[in-house]
């Protein structure tokens, strides 16, 4: 009797231990994860346009259940090397572009109804690139950028543009390579 | 005397080491045996549940309507870390929620799982967006690949009758009208993707506006 209640103490024990490990373990999934989105993009870091990962009709694509009347592309950052710059230009067909964190989740999203004469340009920035960018503002002219604040240095942003008839995928492909996504030197 | 002392002693003596030997040596093996165990419980038990849970969907915060069903949390900065820890194994680029929200379905609108002999009607109407699209895949998460090659249709390409509905159809064999062709068998599952509409965070969407999965008969 007494060995019985050592037995179920030791698994008690084990259980909650159990739980422990199941939290440190979902939790250090982002970071561990090796074949994740992030390091699938990585070699699009040094490009200065998006690169495709998905074309339009789904195949050939590490992305899984991939739309096949989307175009997709990818552009990795490292804002340590300072800002980034992302200019589109929007055609008749959707554009989406999202960013995302190296760890993964969404932490911006924009479609082209935001667009101002056609054109989306968004700086993506650290907490303190944007201090010293507002800083170094003239307030008499101030900066027209869409500025976001990235949570994490590094990151990638999602193009997405859409070819609502097979016959519109080739112009869905050239307009998601269209984006540029440039590093601006720090000032 | 002294032979008598060590007489009447000695099993004293000896019932006098046992009880306290006893619980020295019951102690100490079991003790270690016991952390041992209770060690190998919470790696086994605590990994082996962080596999089942990231081999499937998220466990909490899906939005079903009907058969089908999707994350509206997914795409956005309050996705909780099972999300984030499914995303990253899977390596998916989840559907932001400026962007759209994708849908996924498994089961007919009866829940009888999706099988390739059958064949199943679905429609008429979807809630508004910019434009969606309805794909089918595979279970390894392909486009289904088929000797007619069409894998999608979109609402830009769909044929819809006098009052803007349509019935696309899901068949092995020809069909008139919008037809996906099925593979020879194995289970697949649908995905209708909503891009650009106003429902992406998941309120405002009834059942009743989203497509019905009907199973019309099934082929030996």
């Amino acid at each position: 009797m007494r060995g019985f209640g050592r037995f179920m103490i030791a698994t008690l024990c084990g259980l909650v231990l159990a739980a422990g490990v199941h939290i440190i373990s979902i939790l250090a999934m982002p970071y561990l994860a090796e074949d994740d989105a992030f390091a699938k993009v990585q070699p699009t870091l040094t490009a200065e346009k998006a690169q495709i990962i998905s074309a339009p009709g789904g195949a050939n694509t590490w992305m899984p259940r991939p739309d096949p009347a989307v175009a997709v592309a990818a552009c990795a950052f490292d804002l340590r090397n300072g800002p980034m710059r992302i200019s589109a230009q929007t055609g008749p067909n959707l554009l989406s572009l999202s960013f995302h964190r190296e760890s993964g989740g969404v932490f911006f999203a924009v479609t082209d109804r935001a667009a101002v004469r056609g054109e989306l340009e968004i700086v993506a920035m650290t907490a303190r690139q944007l201090d010293e960018a507002r800083a170094a503002e003239d307030e008499n002219e101030p900066s027209r950028d869409v500025r976001i604040v990235a949570p994490e240095q590094q990151g990638f942003l999602i193009v997405r543009v859409a070819a609502p008839t097979p016959s519109q995928r080739p112009q869905a492909e050239e307009a998601v390579k269209a984006v540029s996504c440039i590093t601006e030197q720090a000032e | 005397m002294s032979t008598d002392a060590i007489l009447t002693n000695a099993p004293r003596a000896g019932a006098a080491r046992a009880p306290a030997s006893r619980p020295i040596s019951f102690r100490t093996v079991p003790t270690a045996f016991l952390i041992v165990y209770s060690l190998l419980l919470a790696l086994a038990v605590g990994l082996g549940s962080t596999y089942f849970i990231l081999k499937g969907d998220p466990p909490f915060g899906s939005l079903t309507l009907g058969p089908w069903k999707a994350w509206p949390a997914l795409g956005s900065t309050s996705a909780d870390p099972y999300m984030r820890a499914i995303l990253a194994r899977r390596g998916d680029v989840p559907l932001a929620i400026g962007e759209g929200l994708g849908f996924t379905a498994t089961t007919d609108s009866d829940g009888r799982a999706l099988d390739s002999a059958c064949t199943y009607r679905v429609g008429a109407d979807t809630p508004a967006a910019r434009l969606w699209t309805f794909s089918v895949y595979d279970q390894n998460g392909r486009l289904l690949q088929t000797e007619l090659g069409r894998n999608s249709f979109t609402s830009a390409e769909v044929l819809r009758d006098g009052q803007g509905r349509f019935t696309i159809t899901l068949s092995r064999s020809l069909q008139d009208g919008n037809w996906l062709q099925l593979p020879p068998s194995g289970g697949f599952s649908m995905a209708l993707r909503l891009y650009d509409t106003p429902g992406a965070a998941g309120t405002g969407l009834t059942e009743s506006s989203f497509p019905v999965i009907e199973r019309v008969e099934c082929g030996s």
